[in-house]
């Protein structure tokens, strides 16, 4: 058995939103516990890691650990019909093998959909000791990865003690983003070692860009030449996080 | 004698072709390559067939043709095309090219009128069939035994046999009970016989190698071909050639280095990303710059099916040469951007006027005797074609693979295009 109730359900849209940036096809872990997914774009350069605890719902009924594969963008495509103060239902019909999806609102619909063949692919995370760290507010990490976006299709993300520096070079212009410690976007940083290292614009922005709507700040950290870990602070529990590989330039 | 064959072109009557593609030029092109036996293409077209009626005369006994207007002329004429087939079997759609030999142009007739009744034959020159590939088999056949199929450069990703995005994986699931028909396949230029031969399935097939080509300049024609020795030289002594797999007859093929194939590599031309197997497979096949699918390239298509190790070569198995176009050698090494230049026309002109014909000079011509007509480099480079010791950075998704002559430029060319910069989340792991 599986069904779950929330009364905001803007926040299942979004999160759903944040996760379709990578993925099409989800095996979420279902558990009595809570809902975890890990799981790498097809592409596998990023990665999401997901955890929702039970006390996230409102309601959050599982009676034993069950693996469940949804179409994502078909999901979201559903979820975009989430309108303000509107509640919603998640339940499982064992029988078909569907996911019943209630929107309550200023009327009730009930949408259903399959759930897939699930993966059984146990995902790990990257082992990466990472030497630079910094919290930022996830508003102005966006605009900052905007700005680099105008000039090329990846950064070079770099800290030291003092300040994170992005530097985007182009084919024609170039672009340098300074953030200073204690500044209005980056919060805090913590270096161990001086750490530089490049990364997929197209990736970043629509990983920040999605997840912003789940999140106002975010701590990065990475080493060079190293993945990026991006944790995207929930407001309640939570977790979402990701990870991206790096771009090795070529000299 | 010896012959060199190209048994697989397009006239002018087909999409994307050069308005050159007449007899005169086509013969012109031929004569100046070194082929003796030139395939007609096309046909199934009414307005090229009714031109080659009325531009060829039949060689007596032979069942090849010769250039009326060129009474003198060494170049015979098959008469061939090259049809696609699109159909579904089990929920997918299959879209197959094949080659047709006929061994006349009253036969012609009769197989038109059968596949006239499955695609419009006059709206191209190699028409789209709505029929499965067995059927093509089976009408090609009924008109006469005499005729030939043989799946058209069976690996590239569209179109063919095993391509990756609408072929098969054995050719008795493409062709079922008309396999028995089936003695040969086309290699296509992204694969050459040593990748062939990785699959044990295909050792019953003659491999043969053909241009495929679109325009009759010297680096289109002939680029690929097959050599035979024979007493005479016929439809039935080259169709015997082939089908028996006689070492003593059917020579070799002439290959280009299949990494100058236009899908040799995995990739996608948009977004500048060419990856080995290896390298593809790591992304999962998927880009890592836009995302989508790659288009899936020939070498990796080749591992996927192989069941034998690569350096594996079957008994009685015809050689094979590796070579590139003459023009393409006298460009790079002249760094001139298109093979067409006045400046490589006037280096191709003197060693084709000096040694007889392009296939002279890039399997025969003395390195020292090239030198004193044309740049040292030139000929230096002619003979690192010939001994397999150049380097070619591989064609993927629609880019043909280049040439690359000197060390610095062929290494900075693999640390640029052939490895790409992002790399995979599972590198950490």
């Amino acid at each position: 058995m599986f069904n779950v109730k929330m009364t905001d359900a803007k926040l299942l849209r979004d999160m759903i939103t944040a996760i379709s940036i990578l993925i099409d096809e989800a095996t979420f872990d279902i558990t009595p516990q809570g809902i975890k997914l890990r799981a790498m774009d097809p592409s596998r350069v990023a990665m999401v890691d997901f955890e929702w605890p039970q006390t996230i719902f409102d309601e959050y009924n599982c009676s034993e650990p069950m693996k469940m594969c949804l179409n994502i963008s078909e999901m979201l495509k559903l979820l975009r019909r989430v309108g303000k103060d509107e509640s919603i239902e998640l339940s499982l019909d064992e029988k078909t093998a569907r996911l019943k999806m209630t929107i309550r609102g200023k009327y009730v619909r009930t949408f259903n959909m399959p759930t897939l063949e699930a993966m059984e692919e146990e995902v790990p995370t990257p082992k990466v000791t990472f030497k630079a760290k910094a919290r930022a507010t996830t508003d102005g990490l966006r605009e900052a990865i905007e700005d680099a976006s105008l000039v090329s299709d990846h950064v070079r993300i770099e800290a030291d003690n003092e300040k994170m520096m992005m530097q985007a070079t182009g084919s024609l212009m170039g672009a340098t983003i300074e953030l200073k410690k204690g500044s209005d976007a980056l919060l805090n940083l913590e270096v161990k070692e001086p750490s530089k290292a490049t990364y997929s614009l197209s990736y970043l922005s629509e990983i920040v860009k999605a997840a912003s709507a789940a999140s106002a700040v975010t701590t990065l950290e990475f080493s060079s030449d190293m993945p990026i870990k991006l944790n995207f602070e929930q407001e309640k529990e939570g977790k979402l996080t990701y990870y991206l590989a790096p771009r090795i330039e070529v000299e | 004698m010896r012959v060199i064959a190209d048994l697989h072109i397009h006239s002018r009557f087909s999409r994307a072709t050069s308005q050159k593609m007449n007899i005169d030029e086509i013969t012109r092109f031929a004569q100046i390559k070194g082929l003796n036996l030139v395939g007609t293409g096309d046909f199934t077209h009414p307005k090229w067939l009714e031109e080659l009626k009325e531009k060829l005369v039949e060689i007596p006994n032979t069942n090849l043709y010769g250039y009326a207007k060129a009474p003198n002329s060494s170049i015979r004429y098959m008469i061939t095309n090259e049809v696609s087939t699109i159909f579904t079997l089990e929920n997918e759609v299959k879209k197959i090219h094949h080659v047709i030999l006929t061994p006349s142009l009253e036969t012609t007739v009769q197989i038109n009128e059968r596949l006239t009744g499955y695609g419009n034959l006059a709206a191209d020159g190699r028409p789209t069939l709505d029929m499965n590939a067995p059927q093509l088999v089976e009408e090609v056949m009924e008109v006469s035994k005499d005729n030939v199929v043989i799946p058209a450069h069976a690996w590239t990703p569209w179109f063919s046999l095993f391509g990756a995005f609408s072929g098969f994986n054995r050719v008795e699931d493409c062709y079922q009970d008309m396999t028995k028909h089936i003695f040969a396949l086309e290699t296509g230029l992204s694969s050459d016989p040593p990748m062939n031969w990785r699959l044990s399935a295909l050792d019953k097939y003659a491999l043969v190698s053909n241009s495929d080509c679109h325009s009759c300049w010297p680096w289109r024609i002939g680029r690929e071909a097959n050599v035979f020795e024979l007493e005479k030289l016929t439809y039935t002594t080259v169709v015997d050639a082939i089908r028996k797999k006689d070492k003593d007859s059917f020579r070799s093929t002439i290959e280009t280095n299949p990494a100058y194939g236009k899908y040799h590599w995995t990739g996608h031309r948009n977004c500048n990303i060419s990856l080995s197997p290896q390298e593809a497979l790591k992304f999962g096949n998927y880009c890592p710059v836009c995302r989508r699918r790659l288009t899936k390239g020939v070498e990796q298509r080749v591992e996927e099916l192989a069941d034998r190790p690569m350096g594996f070569k079957p008994e009685g198995a015809p050689g094979y040469l590796h070579l590139l176009p003459l023009s393409e050698i006298i460009a790079t090494v002249l760094e001139s951007s298109y093979p067409g230049t006045k400046m490589v026309w006037t280096a191709y002109n003197r060693l084709v006027k000096e040694f007889g014909n392009e296939y002279n000079v890039l399997i025969d011509a003395p390195k020292e005797e090239m030198s004193k007509i044309v740049d040292s480099r030139i000929a230096e480079t002619i003979v690192q074609v010939r001994e397999g010791k150049v380097k070619v950075v591989p064609g993927y998704d629609g880019v043909y693979g280049q040439l690359k002559i000197f060390e610095e430029t062929a290494a900075e060319e693999e640390r640029s295009s052939g490895k790409v910069d992002q790399r995979s989340i599972v590198d950490f792991m």
